[in-house]
């Protein structure tokens, strides 16, 4: 019986459900696949098992994603319905598959349909797959009663008496305190990612994990390790919930149960979390309207509230040892006991109570909207332990659903498995230490889920070594053989982990082992990658009599490493090297009292001084205690009196800090050419709401029509004279590449500000390459092929020309201003607070992606604070308060073609080429941009001023198209559709590669060859052209970062000229050409990568270079 | 074997003047709680009552007896070490049979003609086990009792085997680890205050009391060990408790009685009355 699509999924015989899918589409037709989407379609409606229900999701999108546009025969074009796209915008799957199904049925298959089909049910699986986590996590045993609980009087928890004791006899009114010192967890191996829930739940024999708790401390700061978590809980005699972060220097009152609820108002999003995952203020209380004091009356005896103070010991973010995770753990473990829920008040937890512990900690982790893997929460295990999948049995919340628990398995490995010469061996040859990258996971993870659902090889076959390999590192660390870990742990990160994952590495990384190879020599035993991804928390190990050494000399390779990239790669910290512990306790609770009921020493330079600035008279019993706490504390403690001269400054506002910042923005926008009377002029059109957002759109009665394929030149139907055409103008050295590098890369490092061209993005031949490096390989082949130089411009702004510049001189100084150019950005603005209006507007009448319920929430309650933010500081105020690099922007693309011809760099080309007459430019991350021959004949040969290269629309191509505006043929710019909806009828994508004549262009600013010359005349001509072209005001995320590794992340206004609304120019003759997709495809956003790599594309641009 | 002895605990501290209120029965006579909990148990057979009081009380107590005063004895609980202990001063006059234990706190009131001491002591002479009465209680209210888990064995009758005891669990640990198949969610079979025990619970008591002499005793853990060792069952009774010792538990107590008995119309008119009155 001949097979079919389905039995991939549903087979017997684990050979054919290993199938993959990869391999069942190879050879198949165009109508073969869509019937086999078809039968998987009618398949995951009827199927009940989730897994094979999210299997069939996934094979859809692969095939609709990857198999069907490799078809020759497949159409390019079609259009996306705009009610689907709305669908999907609000999450609404189902509903945008059966509109885009429709759609295919009615008008039929098309590139364009298949990307929308893939999106919708990509993102059906993963809504499942989380849908099912959050189902479990509430009907776990333990968590279900606190969703059920609606009214205060059903609260069951009460406190325990001791908390309520007198903490000391002369302070009746003073608890003592509960204090969970937690530490963190390191994995050393992590089976490729097999701790996301998903892959636990569905394939829990190959989901393990070798886990450690370790204390921490910061090597050169910290006198020794300790748990870097800590938790603290005392019952205070007012009827609210008291929240302090001292990492975060950040507390809270909260009176109401909405505060509570309320995650994205401050920075205690976590404890909030906490406490209600601890059932203190249960999820189910959400929304009815109780009180808060009636609520925790019921607790603690009427007109009493608690206090719960989080400590990290300044651990930076991004660690990858689950920090986060353990202290959420740690809050929920000292709630928990507070209340009886643990049956021990103090010392380590039991076994069922650690894992009461962990499900709560996930559901903490759904309610603040964050996830982690099951592993996360080791730190409240002891020692070193194996974290396996466990098959679902009779009885369990899971069973009959997927075939793993949520909850995994923890077997304490003890000193029988791994005697305390091997724990010793592996503490005295490991370093461990936190990069400084900080970077988002959560592609990772996804992509590790998706490709073994895909059962994709060799991502498969990498799978099984890495589970594989576990067993290996298990034996080598029970045996002490710390080489051989070290080369285990080695060969996993650059074999199986990077053949699944190919993006755990980067540039930074591995020039650090690299280097610290070259260092070391045989030395230096081995790497390891902790937790998701590289960059952040990482191990080093090294032969024991080289460790100390190796602690020093790291940190320098790694701060030496960091300077010279970190222009081109996300970095929220400098490096730094821990020292590290193994803690055999887990999670351990201590009640002090008296003289030792003491909370952090942060806890105190953050709450006293606003205690000193009130009248004494006016403190409560519990405020008057800690400040006598921490005085007699202060006369005995060396680390409380040496926090005296910083509490004390804090009791005085201090302005240094600000005048140096903007003092050196001042500089910055002086030296760029800043037009402060522009500026004011914006202001005050903003303020009057005469732009905005909504000012950037065409009137409403304009007519906008869609451009049919014939109006355009179609490169796959070119004639060979005009290819033959086009290289001997090549031959001839006519052209020349211009390459947009002004950005910073906001979407691909989430508003980091790192040097897009620079950013060293993806592997070529072996190597970490940058956008800059793949254009120039482009170019450089193209002037092998025939035999004449490509000059290659690069157009810079002030935020990247110093790194790009330095980076030409290291690395290409005898091509530059040879074939290599740099032309300076001379425009620049100054980012503003925005209006509420353009706020509001961004996010209510623009399109939006949902997301789920509790993101939603935390997103309602982050753009509130937004706009409280935006109307405090003043709208249209100068946007000041961060470096100011990230205060400056680049004004548009628009400017980088006048720019060639103010700063000189065309005119300097055209003297030393005189024969150049045509210019391609694009921007930096449209990597298949070439001197295709076929275009420079059809161009050439067309006479026009401009021409513009478009390609077939997917779903994820926004930001405008080619349309008929009013009758003519021009690109508009998304933000200025009359309409949301009009984008969706345009046929083409805009790519924002032009063709230029250089001579027309001139012509067109009103200028000649020798005119160039006169910097007066060009500016103004530029200065006439740029006041034609319209001026939008947009929204950017801009990060700021703080503290330890912290990020906040916020929106503010700049101005924009677009290159493309020069088509909206009568005088300005234009021409368009579709091209494939892979020409004229954008790398935006770093979750683009994988999809890049698998469909070809990486392949079709390493082909097209010369390294 | 018929159940003829009764061992009644009042001897709580904080509680001692619990069963001395005055109440109005379903006959609508006036009577003290201790008097209607000992009628409970006659009413059942049990010949011989045993209380337990803190010491002194006992002349108080012998006075709220009314009519059984002569078929009751007193043995005072010399220090308060727990509500196993107390059970454990019982056991001189408990002897080796198995015995009817009632709280003094809690009065119960039968859905129908059968009494709640009556169905318990008709099912464990049946049975020829230890049997506990229950009644589903909500999770919110699960701090104040004794809860159990098991398993449905009566068939048509509401009658578990027990195999895990907790004392006042949080609803946390109760629902990982008092799981009962077929109870509703969020309700937990917690104690009725009613109870069948056989002579046997003297000796864990005491064992449990060696172990760990400086504790209080509780009966709960008690009552966990006798489910490893012996059939031990629950029993859902037709009826309710009321747990004088809560909140508004004597009141809520009074108004079950009044309800169920004789004074019914006029206690409901006078209920209907207060309402319209304080209808704002």
């Amino acid at each position: 019986m001949s097979l079919r699509v389905t039995d991939l999924i549903a087979s017997a015989d684990p050979a054919t459900r290993d199938t993959a899918i990869d391999t069942w589409c190879a050879g198949r037709t165009v109508a073969q696949l869509l019937a086999d989407c078809t039968e998987l379609d009618s398949y995951r409606r009827r199927e009940t098992n989730l897994y094979q229900r999210v299997r069939a999701l996934f094979f859809l999108t692969a095939i609709h994603r990857y198999h069907l546009p490799a078809r020759p025969d497949l159409p390019r074009l079609g259009r996306v319905p705009y009610d689907g796209f709305r669908h999907l915008l609000e999450r609404r799957f189902e509903e945008a598959i059966s509109v885009f199904a429709a759609a295919q049925a009615t008008h039929g298959p098309s590139e364009t349909l298949s990307s929308a089909l893939a999106s919708a049910h990509h993102a059906l699986a993963f809504q499942t797959l989380a849908d099912q986590v959050r189902r479990t996590v509430r009907s776990t045993r333990g968590n279900a009663w606190m969703f059920r609980l609606g009214h205060p009087l059903d609260q069951p928890l009460r406190v325990r008496p001791e908390l309520l004791a007198p903490a000391t006899a002369s302070s009746p009114s003073a608890h003592p305190l509960l204090r969970e010192r937690t530490p963190v967890r390191m994995d050393l191996t992590h089976c490729g990612w097999s701790d996301i829930f998903f892959l636990g739940m569905d394939f829990p024999e190959g989901a393990r994990v070798l886990n450690i708790s370790i204390d921490l401390g910061v090597h050169g700061r910290d006198a020794a390790p300790r748990p870097p978590v800590e938790a603290f809980f005392r019952v205070i005699d007012e009827p609210v919930i008291r929240l302090a972060s001292v990492d975060l220097e950040a507390t809270a009152c909260l009176t109401t149960l909405d505060e509570v609820f309320d995650f994205g108002r401050d920075y205690l999003g976590l404890l909030k979390a906490a406490l209600i995952a601890a059932g203190l203020v249960p999820p189910g209380i959400e929304r009815s309207g109780a009180s808060l004091a009636e609520l925790l009356g019921t607790i603690f005896g009427p007109g009493r509230g608690f206090e719960l103070v989080s400590n990290v010991n300044r651990i930076p973010k991004g660690s990858r040892l689950a920090v986060s995770t353990n202290l959420l753990g740690a809050l929920i473990g000292v709630c928990m006991r507070a209340t009886g829920q643990i049956r021990s008040l103090t010392g380590e937890m039991e076994e069922s109570e650690r894992r009461i512990v962990a499900a709560r900690a996930i559901l903490g982790e759904w309610l603040g909207g964050s996830g982690g893997g099951w592993q996360d929460s080791g730190g409240l295990w002891p020692g070193i332990k194996l974290i396996e999948g466990a098959a679902a049995q009779p009885g369990d919340p899971e069973h009959g659903i997927s075939r793993g628990r949520l909850l995994p398995r923890h077997t304490l490995l003890g000193r029988d498995r791994i005697p305390d010469a091997a724990r010793q061996k592996l503490s005295e040859s490991l370093v461990v230490v936190h990069g400084g990258m900080a970077q988002n996971v959560g592609p990772i993870l996804e992509m590790a889920t998706e490709k073994y659902l895909l059962r994709s090889e060799p991502e498969l076959g990498a799978r099984r070594r890495a589970v594989a390999t576990l067993d290996e590192i298990l034996a080598l660390l029970s045996a002490g053989d710390i080489r051989g870990l070290g080369r285990a742990l080695t060969e996993n990160f650059f074999g199986p982990l990077q053949t699944m994952i190919p993006w755990v590495s980067n540039r930074y990384t591995e020039q650090l082992i690299a280097r610290t190879r070259d260092a070391f020599g045989e030395d230096f035993w081995g790497f390891w990658m902790l937790g998701g991804m590289s960059g952040g928390g990482m191990g080093f190990i090294f032969a024991p009599h080289r460790r100390a050494e190796a602690q020093t000399r790291l940190l320098e390779i790694m701060l030496a490493t960091k300077r010279e990239l970190q222009a081109s790669l996300p970095f929220a910290m400098d490096p730094v090297v821990y020292d590290f512990a193994i803690n055999e306790h887990g999670s351990v609770a201590a009640l002090l009292s008296g003289a030792d009921a003491l909370l952090p020493v942060e806890f105190y330079q953050l709450t006293v001084p606003a205690l000193l600035r009130r009248d004494a008279r006016d403190l409560t019993p519990r405020e008057r205690t800690d400040v006598a706490q921490f005085t007699k504390t202060a006369r005995t403690t060396p680390a409380f009196s040496a926090a005296l001269p910083t509490l004390l400054d804090r009791l005085l506002p201090s302005s240094g800090d600000t005048s140096r910042n903007t003092s050196s923005l001042d500089t910055l926008l002086a030296e760029n050419g800043f037009d402060r009377a522009q500026h004011e002029q914006i202001r005050t059109d903003l303020r009057a709401g005469r732009i905005g957002l909504a000012m950037n759109r065409l009137a409403p009665s304009t007519r906008i029509e869609d451009v049919p394929a014939a109006d355009l030149f179609n490169i796959h139907t070119a004639p060979a004279a005009l290819r033959a055409a086009g290289e001997a103008a090549l031959r001839r050295g006519e052209c020349a590449v211009v390459t947009y590098a002004a950005g910073v890369g906001s979407r691909w490092t989430q508003g980091a500000g790192v040097v897009k061209a620079l950013h060293p993005f993806a592997k070529f031949s072996g190597q970490h390459r940058s956008f800059a490096e793949v254009h120039l390989a482009k170019s450089r082949r193209t002037a092998a092929l025939y035999g004449a130089d490509v000059p290659h411009i690069f157009t810079t702004s002030n935020l990247t020309h110093t790194p790009i510049e330095a980076y030409f001189r290291a690395h290409h100084a005898a091509a530059l201003d040879r074939t290599v150019f740099l032309s300076p950005g001379r425009s620049i603005g100054l980012r503003m607070v925005p209006a509420v209006r353009d706020l509001v507007f961004a996010w209510e009448e623009t399109a939006q992606q949902k997301l789920d319920e509790q993101k939603e929430k935390m997103r309602d309650s982050v753009r509130a604070a937004l706009t409280n933010w935006a109307r405090t500081v003043g709208e249209g105020a100068d946007y000041t308060d961060n470096l100011p690099g990230q205060c400056l922007h680049p004004v548009g693309h628009w400017f980088e073609i006048p720019n060639l011809l103010k700063n000189g760099t065309l005119a300097r080309l055209l003297a030393a080429r005189p024969q150049l007459r045509t210019l391609l430019v694009h921007n930096i991350d449209t990597l298949g941009a070439t001197l295709d021959p076929a275009l420079v004949g059809w161009f050439q040969s067309s006479n026009a001023t401009l021409g513009w290269e478009v390609i077939p629309r997917r779903i994820e191509d926004h930001g405008g198209g080619l349309a008929r505006v009013d009758g003519r043929v021009r690109l508009v710019e998304g933000l200025a559709l009359p309409r949301e909806s009009d984008e969706f009828n345009l046929t083409y994508y805009n790519t924002n590669s032009c063709w230029i004549d250089i001579d027309r262009l001139l012509a067109l600013f009103g200028l000649t060859r020798a005119e160039l010359a006169d910097a007066d005349r060009t500016a103004a001509a530029v200065r006439t052209m740029a006041a034609r072209v319209p001026t939008y005001v947009t929204l950017k995320d801009v990060k700021k970062r703080w503290g330890h590794g912290q990020e906040d992340v916020y929106p503010v206004a700049q101005f924009e000229k677009l290159w493309g609304d020069m088509t909206g120019l009568a005088e300005c003759a234009n021409v368009f050409a579709a091209v494939p997709r892979q020409r004229g495809q954008q790398l935006k956003d770093q979750a683009q990568l994988d999809g890049w790599a698998r469909d070809g594309s990486a392949a079709g641009i390493e082909a097209l270079c010369r390294w | 074997m018929p159940i003829r002895k009764a061992l009644v605990t009042a001897a709580n501290p904080r509680q001692r003047t619990l069963p001395l209120q005055t109440l109005i029965d379903q006959r609508g006579e006036t009577k003290s709680a201790l008097q209607i909990v000992l009628e409970e148990a006659a009413g059942a057979g049990v010949e011989e009552f045993c209380v337990i009081v803190c010491p002194g009380d006992e002349t108080a107590y012998a006075e709220a007896c009314g009519a059984l005063r002569s078929r009751v004895r007193f043995i005072a609980q010399p220090a308060p070490r727990g509500y196993g202990h107390a059970i454990l001063c019982g056991r001189e006059f408990v002897g080796d049979q198995p015995f009817l234990h009632l709280v003094g706190d809690h009065l119960h009131v039968a859905q129908g003609a059968v009494s709640c001491a009556r169905q318990l002591i008709d099912v464990a002479v049946a049975e020829n086990a230890s049997v506990s009465a229950v009644q589903p209680t909500r999770e919110s209210q699960l701090t104040s009792y004794g809860a159990v888990g098991g398993r449905l064995i009566g068939g048509d009758r509401p009658l578990y085997q027990i195999d895990t005891v907790l004392e006042k669990p949080t609803p946390t640990i109760a629902e990982q680890q008092l799981i009962v198949p077929g109870q509703r969610a969020g309700f937990y079979l917690c104690f009725f205050g009613l109870h069948v025990l056989g002579a046997d619970i003297f000796s864990i008591l005491d064992e449990n009391l060696a172990a760990a002499p400086d504790k209080s005793l509780g009966l709960s853990p008690a009552l966990h060990t006798l489910a490893a060792r012996r059939r031990y069952l629950a029993l859902t009774i037709a009826g309710r408790r009321y747990d004088i010792g809560a909140p508004y538990g004597l009141l809520l107590a009074q108004l079950a009685l009044s309800l169920s008995g004789r004074d019914r119309d006029r206690v409901l008119t006078q209920l209907v009355e207060l309402l319209a009155v304080r209808a704002d």
